[in-house]
């Protein structure tokens, strides 16, 4: 089981704030892994910061055997990872087909399938193709946003929260939408809803403080009902 | 009837120049978050350029080609040197691009010489067309041609091409587009040059339409590409286009009528504005 | 208790205040007599700007226009009153309530957008009052000017170089008081963070509007102070040459010090009459703003916080100096 993705005490701050002190942890490929952890316990910087819109004070980060602490965001994009971020990054004025042409780096045969096979996921999409990005609900943003991150063949996808803000109906559905995209490409997921990601995760870290506290397989986590206690707030 | 004709291709074609102006600020803030106050500098530029070539060569084509060429290579030089280095800070952008500025105006005096230059529009552009009581002018006609059609070229790139896609996208989210693989520096540098280029180009077109250029110009009329851009909305580039045209009708009707007042009509309009609207009238897509 | 809380450094301040006090008494010549005094006048000026810039990290590209309100108002006054030492108090009162006013105004309409807003608002305002008094001849005489007399007491420039001083160390001393008072410590948390301050709870908006008005008080009495010196005024106490000084003073002297700006404007006014004296030596001398625009330039890029500042944290190496700086977006 080799791992795509390597985190090794890596530490951050935000401006003079001390939010990452000491991230460990390894994302085996194909796999879904998960970032546990209260909210401010540094998941979505622990994200930004391996997009590399957040610079890397301390520690290493390596993808794919290559080092890619504080290079620049569009190169780490480059290499291979996708990144949906928490509040989707939809742009508002474009439309559905635009938001989605401005990602695809390509217009070949292998996009075009990856397209389809998205779309195909979500018609809603499709039907909306020319509604301004703004103007779609939560659930449809959440879905034009994992379609951009997927649409080209990137190795990984880091996600940040999907569920947030969103009908269980349709949180089902993204989760469903996740799990097929498994066989395609790795992903690294942060969620703050225990019950969803155990239902799709294969393996778990525990955030607290900036740190990794805790980590095992998502099985293991359900039955350790003190630990869910501890660090996720969850009887 | 006619004067009312002659200040409206009047105001239109104030009005065009600074759009010019006002379409490559309102881009570059939109996109990179940056107050240039050094594009007087870039205008002023392009003006004394263009008509330096003009004055050699006799032909204003050549003049036009070379104030665009200024405006890039100076765009470029901008964008390095100046902007580059406080990337991300606002206090020091603002204060270096002033700053910019005013070395540009000064660098003018040193290379051209102290004095104003008398401009005149070349002879194929030179006199007017009747229609009816009225009399066009025709280089105010020829201003307000080309900027619409600057106009509409640009706003085709932005509708339609990938660049054009990238840099809406952009100014609503430049950090999203670096996370989808885009190097957004380049885009930047390459809507400075082209906002650089504009702005070279309105001084050129310019210099024969006021018949005079000096180089505090570049300051002054700036300070009017300032007021559109806050009127029309702060990375509106449609919305530069209807602002331009409304100060500038404002400040041809003004001038003729109540002269003492025409820069203060157009700073009551932007007070009203800032106080009721602050994003701007013309806040339209893109 | 005076002396008990005398620091250091104050007693380094009054100790060349009092040498500046007796200079004139030692030196005769009369043209250095008033440079010295234009930098006292300078300096008021920068400290009032350092108030804005420095501590609040707000930038008003057009400081000019408090002076020139300053400068305008005495003049007139004195012109019209036969200098009488009654209408300078009220001339000065006068100039003080229209600068406050002004900078009120212009405050509350921009403060509360971005910083980009406040500059070019002030920089078109600052255009306005310039076109106004070169338009406005009967009241300024347009770009001629005038001269005028002021009160008998005032007419010895020795008198003026004492009374520059004395106004220079009290509002030094003033504006420390200030920036070191719980108000001070908010308008830096301001610059450093405004979000950050407002979800703290402070309003955020009057803070910056109070500050304004006493940066443009200020500046206005640095006005009066220039006119008492020179009893001749025209349009170039609106000029945008005043607002350019004062940057570069500013900046190159050390922003966010109140003693950098006192630094540059020494420094800037001494450079002036260098540089124009050796005007006749080589012609590139005329074009100072070229060789101080890219100082200033090269400054902003590497060396922010100025002279003064710089300086300090060398000394201070310890703690983390903050560039005036504001979150991008």
């Amino acid at each position: 089981m080799s791992s795509l993705l390597k985190l090794s005490q890596v530490e951050a701050y935000i401006q003079q704030f001390h939010i990452l002190h000491d991230i460990n942890f390894e994302v085996p490929k194909g796999e879904v892994t998960v970032l546990l952890g209260r909210n401010g316990a540094g998941k979505t910087t622990t994200l930004r910061t391996i997009m590399g819109l957040n610079p890397v004070s301390k520690g290493s980060i390596v993808f794919k055997d290559e080092e890619i602490s504080n290079q620049k965001p569009h190169l780490i994009a480059n290499k291979g990872i996708g990144y949906v971020p928490e509040d989707q990054g939809i742009f508002g004025d474009l439309t559905v087909g635009e938001n989605l042409r401005v990602a695809m780096k390509r217009e070949d045969q292998e996009t075009t399938e990856r397209l389809e096979w998205i779309l195909d996921l979500f018609p809603d999409l499709k039907k909306f193709w020319k509604k301004p990005g703004g103007q779609l609900s939560g659930g449809q943003k959440q879905m034009l946003a994992i379609s951009r991150a997927y649409v080209n063949e990137n190795d990984m996808l880091l996600i940040d929260e999907p569920s947030k803000g969103l009908a269980p109906i349709v949180v089902e559905k993204v989760m469903e939408t996740i799990l097929q995209m498994k066989e395609k490409t790795t992903i690294l997921l942060v969620e703050q809803n225990f019950l969803m990601a155990s239902k799709i995760g294969d393996r778990f870290y525990i955030i607290d403080d900036g740190q990794t506290v805790h980590n095992g397989l998502m099985g293991e986590l359900k039955q350790d009902k003190a630990l869910m206690k501890k660090y996720l707030g969850v009887s | 009837m006619d004067l009312i004709a002659s200040l409206t291709v009047n105001g239109l074609a104030t009005g065009m120049l600074i759009f010019l102006l006002a379409a490559g600020l309102t881009l570059i803030f939109g996109l990179m978050s940056v107050l240039n106050f050094a594009h007087g500098g870039l205008f002023i530029w392009g003006a004394y350029a263009g008509v330096w070539i003009y004055y050699i060569t006799n032909s204003f084509l050549l003049a036009i080609i070379v104030a665009i060429i200024t405006g890039l290579v100076l765009g470029l030089i901008t964008e390095r040197l100046i902007i580059r280095p406080v990337y991300g800070n606002h206090i020091q952008q603002i204060l270096i691009t002033l700053g910019f500025m005013l070395v540009l105006q000064e660098l003018i005096k040193v290379v051209f010489g102290p004095d104003q230059k008398a401009v005149h529009p070349p002879a194929w552009l030179e006199g007017s067309f009747q229609m009816g009581d009225v009399i066009l002018i025709k280089y105010r006609l020829f201003i307000i041609a080309i900027g619409l059609l600057l106009f509409l070229t640009i706003y085709l790139i932005l509708k339609k091409t990938r660049i054009g896609l990238i840099v809406r996208a952009g100014v609503m989210d430049r950090e999203m587009v670096q996370t989808l693989g885009i190097n957004i520096r380049f885009v930047f540098m390459a809507v400075f040059m082209v906002g650089a280029a504009l702005a070279a180009l309105s001084g050129v077109l310019h210099a024969p339409y006021s018949g005079v250029i000096y180089a505090e110009m570049g300051l002054e009329f700036s300070i009017l590409a300032f007021i559109v851009v806050v009127i029309g909305g702060m990375g509106s580039f449609t919305g530069s286009l209807f602002a331009a045209i409304l100060v500038g009708l404002a400040q041809a009707f003004m001038a003729y009528y109540v002269p003492a007042l025409s820069l203060a009509v157009n700073m009551l309009i932007m007070t009203v504005v800032l106080i009721f609207r602050p994003q701007g009238l013309f806040k339209v897509k893109g | 208790m005076i002396l008990k809380s005398m620091t250091k450094s104050n007693l380094i301040y009054l100790g060349v205040a009092v040498i500046l006090l007796i200079l004139p008494f030692i030196l005769t010549g009369r043209s250095v007599q008033f440079m010295i005094t234009q930098i006292f006048i300078f300096a008021i000026f920068a400290m009032s700007y350092d108030l804005l810039l420095g501590y609040t990290g707000i930038i008003s590209f057009g400081h000019a226009m408090f002076f020139g309100i300053g400068a305008y108002t005495t003049a007139i006054f004195m012109d019209r009153f036969d200098a009488s030492f009654g209408a300078l108090l009220v001339a000065i009162l006068v100039a003080v309530l229209f600068a406050a006013i002004v900078s009120f105004i212009v405050g509350v309409l921009t403060l509360r957008l971005k910083s980009h807003f406040y500059a070019m608002l002030t920089l078109a305002f600052a255009g306005l009052f310039l076109v106004a008094a070169e338009k406005w001849r009967s009241l300024t005489q347009g770009n001629d000017g005038f001269t005028f007399k002021v009160p008998e007491f005032l007419r010895d420039s020795t008198t003026i170089y004492i009374v520059s001083l004395v106004c220079l160390v009290l509002i030094f001393f003033g504006l420390r008081r200030m920036t070191q008072s719980p108000f001070g410590r908010v308008l830096v948390a301001i610059r450093e963070n405004e979000e950050r301050t407002i979800s703290l709870g402070f309003k955020v908006l009057h803070y910056k509007v109070l500050v304004s008005v006493v940066s443009g008080i200020v500046a206005s009495f640095a006005g009066v102070l220039y006119m008492l010196s020179l009893r001749f005024v025209n349009t170039s106490v609106f000029a945008t040459d005043v607002t350019i000084d004062v940057l570069l003073m500013t900046i190159i002297g050390g922003v966010g010090t109140l003693v950098g700006p006192i630094l540059g404007a020494a420094l800037i006014e001494l450079a002036h009459h260098w540089i124009s004296g050796l005007a006749n030596v080589h012609w590139i001398f005329e074009r100072w703003i070229i060789l101080y625009g890219t100082v200033y330039i090269l400054v902003v890029i590497f060396f922010p916080l100025g002279i003064v500042g710089t300086i300090r944290s060398k000394l201070s190496n310890g703690s983390k100096q903050k560039i005036p700086s504001k979150k991008a977006g």
